[in-house]
């Protein structure tokens, strides 16, 4: 017996890998993944400017400029701007004006010290706007202390940003405000390729079996292993095969940043060293020490769960669209969980959220995220994961009945009631 | 040898198969008849082990049929159980090697029956690709490729033209002659009447015939007169007691009787008439069935 469940789990297992689709979904992603990640060298090379650079400039009847250069080098950190002074009168300029270049007229006021004009050919992006209006306000303020003869040094510590010493009582609470950098940049980037290979693992079992019992081949299958072997075999064989793809998927972003390196270094869309430090400066090096490896736990479990319930569901079916119309509630119950762990930031605390965090298939997405945002420990973690082995067990326990009654059954009856039927015998 | 023995399963209230008890020795061919929701298919799968009966048991030679016998079956399926996107070979390959096969021995005999079938071109076509009768030879091939001490054939010659008939009439016999156990059930009667030696009629779960086909149409009170001739009084015919029907048949005339011994008075009427040909003879299997089950002649 062991032989056979060996041959149909390499059967399945090699049926998915050199299928067409999967060669030609994985020669795209792999194309995907490194242009996206070197979408500035690609722009570049067909003559644009990704990190376009705005040129603004200064007419200035103020005498404000070095003051204006000085604060909008402050607030634009990362962007790109260029600023000069107007060499050529407001109409000439107006005339030549290009699209990448703006226009700051700068004009004293006796009652508010500053006013100012901006020109552009088009409408500004808002983070542009909201940089240049900072910059014109600071500017605005030191001009109005300066005509009010406050010292020096006094406005210059005035002008100095404030210092802030953080003391966190809750010694678990490992957050910082970094932490909403990381949930709402880095965290749907990596839960989202884990969504996709669930999707692909409901549907590859539940195709599969489905694709079984319709021909009638199920019977001389079922003839010559038994239903758990069966169903083990897609399991595992779906389960090797979404970690192999998930395992490509990496790779393929590692080819990606090496193409990057190749290209210059800084063609990435972002910068990874400036990641790394973000999560360094949220204090999440630790934690990730500890949530890594019980994550993949709880993601190995949830996969080898939801193809239970793939297969025991697809078992009940006659046709493909009564698959599909069975799925559809796994389907709605993973969206769930990966938006649930998107926003879990917003139930801060909520016992809500801690609960849905034990729940099986909302556990993996929910509980890794709100024990890196600190919302609950370690031992909550293992709850969820205790929690899905033994609702595994329950699926093995009377899911193996229903999958045994259900696919030698070809009656037309409502699903559902065939299962629960399935329980009680 | 297979050896059923008062099996009886019920889903609910419904009894499927009632008390069914039967033997099928080595070589020996066994017809399973019944209409359709009969019990036939709950039989065959109990025997497979796909389920299992309330009470009785299933035997092959002496052993309980479980995973370990499995091997030794093969089972044609009334619907064809092939997986229609693969080629023949991995088709083959793939029962095969669930029976216990290993690839070189599966590819031997592979390659012998689809000579035999004719069709040794096909070997790495897709099985979609193939016409409905070379399916059925496919299937064929995919049930006995394990040279099964026993054979379930359930309607095995369905989209099958009269050349492939023979053929897969011939690779029966040839698995019958090598000791095969072959239980064969039909909704045509003429391949019963040409295979089987004994046979059970199943109706909704219960044997209603059961025994050798010869003793079975022997035994059968009603039996028809086969008459060929002129200036034959049909209407004298027709008003005797015990004559069930008179049509014309073929250029002969077929009356039906309720017994044997209505036999002498027919001849009495037509006696004197031109006749050539006066035959009493045994109903067809079909027409026993058709009796048993709905009643053609009540």
């Amino acid at each position: 017996m062991n032989k056979k469940f060996w041959y149909l789990t390499k059967l399945s297992f090699n049926k998915k890998v050199k299928s067409k689709w999967f060669i030609v979904t994985n020669v795209i992603l792999l194309i995907a993944i490194v242009a996206l990640l070197n979408i500035s060298s690609i722009i570049e090379f067909f003559g644009g400017d990704f990190e376009n650079n705005t040129n603004i400039i200064v007419v200035d009847n103020a005498n404000a400029y070095q003051l204006f250069e000085e604060n909008l080098n402050v607030y634009a950190e990362d962007e790109n701007f260029e600023v000069s002074t107007a060499n050529d009168d407001i109409d000439s300029i107006k005339e030549s004006l290009e699209d990448n270049q703006l226009v700051i007229v700068l004009n004293s006021d006796e009652v508010e010290y500053l006013k100012a004009e901006l020109i552009s050919n088009d409408k500004i992006d808002n983070l542009t706007y909201q940089i240049i209006l900072q910059a014109l306000n600071s500017t605005k303020t030191t001009i109005g202390m300066i005509n009010s003869n406050i010292d020096p040094e006094i406005l210059a510590n005035i002008s100095a940003s404030i210092t802030i010493d953080r003391t966190i009582l809750n010694e678990e609470a490992t957050t910082d405000e970094n932490m909403d950098m990381v949930m709402s940049s880095i965290f749907p980037t990596l839960i989202l390729p884990f969504f996709m290979l669930i999707v692909f693992l409901v549907q590859m079992v539940g195709g599969e079996i489905c694709e079984e019992k319709t021909t009638r081949s199920m019977e001389i299958i079922i003839a010559n292993v038994s239903p758990k072997a069966h169903l083990m075999s897609k399991v595992l064989a779906s389960n090797l095969f979404v970690i192999l793809q998930g395992v490509l998927l990496i790779i393929y972003c590692v080819i990606a940043y090496l193409v990057s390196l190749s290209l210059g270094g800084d063609s990435l869309g972002f910068d990874i060293s400036s990641i790394f430090g973000m999560i360094n400066s949220s204090g999440l090096t630790n934690t990730l020490i500890l949530v890594i490896p019980i994550t993949l736990i709880l993601i190995i479990l949830s996969f080898v769960a939801y193809a239970l319930v793939a297969g025991i569901l697809a078992s009940m079916t006659v046709n493909i669209e009564d698959f599909n119309q069975l799925q559809t509630p796994i389907m709605l119950i993973s969206v769930a969980g990966y938006y649930l762990a998107i926003m879990s930031a917003m139930f801060d605390g909520s016992i809500f959220i801690r609960i849905i965090s034990y729940i099986p298939f909302l556990s993996v997405f929910i509980s890794p995220t709100l024990f890196v945002l600190g919302q609950i420990t370690i031992i909550d973690v293992i709850i969820s994961v205790v929690i899905l082995i033994l609702f595994i067990y329950v699926l093995l326990k009377f899911g193996l009945r229903v999958y045994k009654a259900g696919i030698l059954n070809y009656s037309s009856g409502k699903v559902w009631s065939k299962l629960f039927k399935a329980i009680k015998e | 040898m297979l050896k059923v023995e008062n099996i009886t399963k019920k889903y609910g209230e419904n009894v499927a198969v009632n008390n069914l008890s039967f033997t099928v020795d080595a070589g020996e061919i066994f017809g399973l008849l019944g209409e359709n929701g009969a019990g036939k298919t709950t039989t065959f799968r109990i025997i497979m082990g796909l389920i299992d009966a309330n009470e009785g048991k299933v035997t092959l030679d002496g052993k309980k049929i479980d995973y370990s016998e499995t091997d030794n079956i093969g089972f044609v399926t009334e619907e064809r159980s092939l997986l229609t996107k693969l080629t023949v070979q991995e088709q083959i390959e793939f029962y095969g090697t669930l029976k216990g096969l290993d690839k070189d021995t599966i590819d031997k005999r592979l390659d012998y029956w689809l000579e035999k079938f004719e069709i040794t071109s096909y070997k790495n076509r897709k099985i979609k690709e193939l016409s409905k009768g070379n399916q059925q030879k496919i299937q064929f091939i995919s049930a006995i490729i394990n040279e099964p001490k026993l054979l379930i054939l359930d309607e095995p010659f369905t989209g099958l033209d009269p050349i492939n008939v023979k053929l897969m009439k011939d690779a029966i016999y040839y698995l019958k002659e090598k000791g095969c156990s072959i239980i064969f059930s039909s909704h045509q009667m003429e391949y019963i009447e040409d295979f089987c030696e004994k046979l059970i009629l199943l109706v909704k779960g219960n044997t209603i015939l059961d025994g050798k086909l010869d003793d079975i149409k022997e035994n059968y009170a009603k039996k028809n007169i086969m008459i060929k001739g002129e200036d034959i009084d049909i209407s004298a015919i027709k008003k005797l007691k015990g004559v069930i029907s008179v049509e014309k048949t073929r250029g002969e005339l077929e009356v039906k009787i309720a017994n044997k011994e209505v036999a002498p008075k027919v001849f009495n009427i037509i006696k004197n008439s031109n006749i050539t040909k006066y035959d009493v003879v045994s109903p067809s299997l079909n027409e026993i069935f058709i009796a048993s089950v709905g009643g053609i002649h009540e």
